[in-house]
């Protein structure tokens, strides 16, 4: 079964929290990251993943009547907000709570552990049955 | 440049809404999506697609003490929430706009528009270095 973790991360003005970090510590996140993918992959578990830009340069964009984009630039009230995401193949949901628990875990400021909350998502085997 | 396409829709009771459209309805939708990503395929914009089950199966992680997992229900507060996304890799910004109008439009009940909120993100061409 395959699961999509959503990593969702807190913001700065604008920006992702992580660029007022020390370089050291952004270093540490990064080889943390690096390390947890490289495990992912070797243990046959790592389907995709994709980092996202920040979070000022994201758009919400609607159809207007006549069909042509209408583009909203602002998130004002999110805390949070999607900085990447893994999609992971498993045995079962309790491997996906475990591997989201890890990345959770990533160092921030001083090493200390992020817990950031991990959405999981399990992904659809195929398309919808015309009669669902 | 690529671009994440990410379609929200409403929660309602946790479950996906269309499960109480009429079939006609949900096939005239698949249908229009089917017929977008096909053109996404052969315009060679179409990078990647994924559709997610409801947000009543979906779940909150975080790490406790110890590293252990702590799960949470998600959605009881979230005004959207994400179904499915496409990663298209097009030559601008405003042509990234202009599929997810595309992707926005799809048709719901009556075949009215819906006009859904897609988000859209830049994907990062790397990881960054350590």
């Amino acid at each position: 079964m395959r699961y999509m973790m959503m990593m969702h991360a807190p913001r700065a003005d604008g920006g992702y929290q992580i660029n007022d970090w020390s370089p050291e510590d952004f270093k540490a996140h990064i080889a943390f990251m690096h390390r947890y993918n490289k495990e992912l992959v070797d243990a046959g578990e790592f389907v995709g993943a994709e980092g996202l830009a920040a979070p000022g340069e994201a758009r919400r964009v609607r159809a207007a009547a006549d069909g042509t984009p209408v583009t909203d630039g602002v998130f004002p009230e999110s805390k949070e907000f999607l900085a990447g995401y893994w999609i992971i193949e498993v045995d079962r949901p309790e491997r996906a709570y475990e591997l989201a628990a890890k990345v959770s875990a990533a160092p921030g400021p001083r090493g200390a552990p992020l817990n950031m909350p991990i959405e999981l998502r399990q992904v659809m085997s195929g398309p919808p049955p015309q009669d669902a | 440049m690529r671009y994440l396409l990410m379609m929200h829709v409403p929660p309602g009771d946790g479950t996906y809404e269309h499960l109480h459209w009429e079939p006609a309805d949900w096939a005239a939708h698949r249908a229009y999506h089917e017929r977008f990503n096909r053109e996404l395929a052969d315009a060679g914009e179409l990078v990647g697609i994924q559709a997610l089950t409801a947000p009543n199966e979906g779940k909150v992680v975080r790490a406790g003490a110890g590293g252990v997992p702590i799960t949470d229900g998600i959605f009881p507060e979230a005004k959207e929430y994400l179904a499915g996304f496409w990663i298209v890799d097009v030559d601008s910004p405003e042509r990234a706009y202009a599929l997810a109008a595309r992707a926005s439009a799809a048709p719901g009940p009556g075949g009215a528009p819906l006009d859904m909120p897609i988000e859209v993100r830049q994907v990062m061409a790397g990881p960054p270095d350590a």
